[in-house]
């Protein structure tokens, strides 16, 4: 189990450089040799996350409420992973889609890396820089590259969202969009409820 | 030697297999175009995302003013 366990985070870490150097070919890889492993070291960079939301969001540094808003976020984001890749899939397979769901779900994991930096990167720059932004030329100057970065991040998750879906599924572009297409209302009603529940304004997908 | 030539061909169907595992992507007419873009993006695509970024902020820009440090404010509270 400890030898599984260093041989996931050893592919964990040639994969998350893979992501960014090539990620075509790395998704290939996750996808047909990657091992549910692989999802504790993802597990624990999120938590890693969760740690740092509690401390910036929680209303008092208190343990108890550290601990609530910790097990709050961290249940949600797990829940919200597995819903909205198993509906993916479930969709992907009424599309002809062909693959196991626990591989479709190791990729989907892989795509929360990009969440992860955003949060995180949205989280840090919260204590730092906190909002409102002013329309005074530095203000807007953050702003650019504020929404630059995000922007990266945003295209970098689409990127690894599309090569879940193609080699998950083993679906064409055309298949792919069709599932977006219907699985975007479903999404933007959960992202709704998840704001109107006060867990996620931006929902952690 | 034999073996040598074994092992070559072993690895050589073992990446063939791989890498016909999906039948190859096409988009009709813009085919062409498709492989260009995807080209680029199956490897490095960093700068590539940033400068396409840049582009679409510095536009977003032009077109709603000041109004971005509005979007930013938004989307620095919701995490």
């Amino acid at each position: 189990m400890f030898d599984s366990l260093i041989i996931a985070v050893y592919s964990f870490a040639r994969s998350f450089i893979g992501i960014i150097t090539r990620p075509y070919e790395t998704y290939r890889k996750i996808i047909n040799k990657g091992t549910l492993w692989e999802l504790f070291p993802i597990g624990a960079l999120l938590s890693l996350y969760f740690g740092i939301n509690a401390l910036v969001k929680a209303p008092a540094f208190r343990p108890f409420v550290l601990t609530r808003h910790f097990v709050k976020t961290s249940v949600s984001v797990v829940i919200t992973a597995f819903l909205i890749s198993f509906l993916l899939w479930s969709i992907g397979r009424v599309f002809g889609g062909k693959g196991q769901y626990k591989r479709f779900f190791l990729g989907w994991s892989y795509t929360l890396i990009p969440t992860f930096f955003w949060f995180l990167f949205t989280s840090l720059l919260y204590v730092i820089i906190p909002p409102p932004r002013t329309t005074h030329p530095t203000g807007i100057a953050l702003s650019i590259v504020f929404l630059t970065l995000s922007a990266v991040l945003f295209f970098w998750k689409i990127i690894l969202s599309y090569l879940t879906l193609r080699f998950g599924l083993k679906l064409d572009l055309l298949r792919i969009l069709g599932i977006l297409l219907v699985s975007s209302p479903i999404i933007a009603l959960y992202s709704i409820a998840m704001y109107r529940l006060g867990i996620f304004r931006v929902p952690f997908l | 030697m034999g073996n040598m030539n074994d092992a070559f061909y072993e690895r050589f169907q073992k990446r063939w297999m791989e890498t016909t595992d999906l039948p190859p992507q096409t988009v009709g007419p813009l085919t062409p175009y498709y492989k260009l873009v995807t080209k680029r993006l199956k490897v490095m695509p960093l700068p590539i995302l940033i400068l396409l970024s840049l582009g679409v902020i510095i536009a977003l820009f032009f077109l709603l003013g000041s109004g971005v440090t509005f979007l930013t404010s938004l989307l620095q509270r919701g995490f």
